[in-house]
């Protein structure tokens, strides 16, 4: 299976998984030991491909011992992915201590009751903002920091919640496209469930990101690739793959709305420099 | 025929959003009797545009082409754009369009790339000895220039020099120092009156100025379009912070008359060559 799968991703998403995997887990070293001066990372495994990559490539980084993960299933977690999770987690050998896993739905109903939002896109932000609190405080507590798990599809479409998943500290696998983190997965030889099974954010039942989407991940990556990678405008990307106009001008949208998810908020400039006009720094600062 | 009317079409356009900028151009030539009507600096397309420059040519091009068909006769606009060039790089730039013809373009030569600014990272400056023109439309001269152009000496000297009687520049100033602001008047305000003031004083032109208003992330342009007269003083000035259009007649016989008593008659060309190999 993992054989016949690796065979169809197709050559242009293909990535060297050894080099991309060296190259992350030195990146991740120096960000958490040099920039952050901390080195444990806290970690929200769902049993999904991305955070199951993350996880792993935290642990290449700096062994089990100084990866802590978190299980935060909700009464929308499939049962068969806490198993995954549990699998990734003895795969890599992560130490019990550093396992934690919180049931989150009494938190979830107190806000939406408070709320009044019942809706499943409205209940599901909560849950993963509930998700995000909860990475936050227990990262403060091991003094660690929180990986997010977003993968280039997730973020350039903004398939994510605004300061939910999307607040982290650092998105290790934030420029691989869904099929890349998939095909690492397999190569790294991840339990095959794993990288097989359809995506799901799982913040309702049954919810899928290819049946929400109408379009499975790797033609949506494949339209991605060409789009930002090859500079091809829809009608073009429409040919090639032989995809309906209106299915690429579709994912075109997705990406033109969601640019708001992807920055900072704005500032009106006022003053001579502001933040995000003409004050700039780098991040590594000293 | 010494008089000629102008219309200043300062407007707020949608980023990225050529058609529907288009859409606000021709309205604003069809609404205006003016016999030249100028827009800011990039109004196809807005000014922040980022990489959507790289990509926005051909809608640039369509937008033209169809304010072309709907422009009167005897009537003409310069209209800020992205432009490509031969070398298949791009230029900020304005076409400009008489009638049913397309007279020409120009492009900017001096390419801000400090604080807010990053031209540099999309476009390619205009070559003077190449892209520096003069127009001649009902017998006036004018010569059009691009924002930053007008923080220099040298393209609004030389178009002068060539015969330009009116300068049109276009322009997408943001707005800064609100906080500093003294008596409702913005420091980048007073820098401009007293650019275009001096560009008209020291070259004996009138000089358009047509900026850009309304928001752009988180960028604000704050209009306040001005026309000088050839002696220096303000004549026409648009409202700011909103969109607004001003009809002017300006008489370019009054370019010769201000030259009579103006140091402008001399020009030492040699300080130049001391410039050109500085």
């Amino acid at each position: 299976m993992s054989k016949h799968f690796l065979k169809s991703i197709p050559e242009e998403l293909r990535v060297n998984v050894k080099e991309v995997v060296d190259y992350i887990t030195l990146r991740l070293r120096h960000y958490i030991l040099d920039y952050a001066n901390r080195n444990k990372y806290v970690i929200g495994l769902s049993g999904g491909v991305d955070s199951s990559v993350t996880t792993y490539l935290a642990v290449k980084s700096l062994g089990p011992r100084n990866v802590h993960v978190l299980l935060l299933p909700s009464n929308s977690t499939p049962k068969q992915d806490i198993e995954d999770a549990y699998e990734v987690i003895n795969f890599l050998n992560i130490p019990k201590e550093n396992v934690a896993y919180i049931e989150i739905d009494e938190i979830v109903d107190e806000f939406s009751n408070m709320l009044g939002v019942k809706d499943s896109l409205g209940v599901g932000n909560i849950k993963a903002r509930v998700r995000m609190i909860i990475l936050h405080g227990y990262a403060h507590k091991v003094k660690g920091l929180v990986l997010g798990t977003g993968d280039k599809s997730e973020i350039t479409i903004g398939y994510f919640t605004k300061y939910g998943d999307s607040g982290v500290d650092v998105l290790p696998i934030g420029d691989l496209y869904k099929t890349q983190v998939r095909q690492i997965a397999a190569e790294v030889r991840l339990p095959e469930r794993i990288y097989i099974k359809p995506p799901s954010p799982a913040l309702w039942q049954g919810q899928t990101a290819e049946g929400e989407l109408g379009i499975d991940y790797l033609t949506l990556d494949r339209i991605l690739y060409r789009k930002m990678e090859l500079w091809m405008n829809d009608e073009e990307i429409s040919k090639e793959l032989n995809i309906p106009i209106a299915t690429v001008e579709k994912i075109t949208n997705m990406i033109k709305n969601s640019q708001h998810k992807r920055l900072p908020p704005e500032i009106f400039k006022i003053g001579f420099r502001s933040h995000g006009s003409d004050w700039r720094y780098p991040r590594e600062w000293k | 025929m010494d008089k000629i009317n102008l219309c200043l079409a300062q407007i707020s356009t949608r980023l990225g959003d050529v058609e529907s900028n288009a859409k606000k151009h021709i309205e604003r030539i069809n609404e205006s009797n003016a016999d030249i009507v100028c827009f800011p600096e990039l109004s196809l397309t807005g000014y922040m545009i980022k990489d959507i420059a790289f990509e926005i040519y051909d809608r640039c091009l369509k937008a033209i082409e169809n304010i072309r068909k709907n422009i009167k006769k005897d009537q003409l606009a310069i209209i800020g754009s992205v432009i490509k060039n031969e070398l298949k790089t791009i230029n900020n730039g304005a076409f400009v369009i008489k009638g049913n013809e397309i007279l020409g373009n120009v492009k900017k030569f001096y390419l801000p790339t400090y604080g807010l600014f990053e031209e540099m990272r999309y476009f390619t400056p205009a070559f003077p000895l190449k892209d520096l023109k003069v127009f001649e439309f009902k017998g006036i001269n004018f010569g059009v220039i691009i924002c930053e152009d007008a923080w220099h000496y040298e393209p609004v000297e030389a178009l002068v020099r060539m015969g330009a009687q009116v300068i049109f520049c276009l322009s997408s100033s943001p707005i800064r120092g609100v906080n500093k602001a003294k008596k409702g008047k913005l420091l980048i305000e007073d820098q401009w009156e007293a650019l275009i003031k001096a560009h008209s004083i020291i070259n004996g032109i009138y000089f358009v100025f047509v900026n850009r208003v309304g928001p752009e992330d988180e960028e604000f342009f704050w209009g306040g379009s001005m026309v000088s007269s050839p002696r220096g003083e303000i004549i026409a000035r648009c409202k700011k912070y909103e969109e607004d259009v001003i009809n002017i007649t300006i008489d370019v016989s009054e370019v010769e008359k201000s030259r009579r008593f103006s140091s402008f008659k001399i020009h030492q060309n040699s300080f130049h060559e001391i410039l050109s190999k500085l």
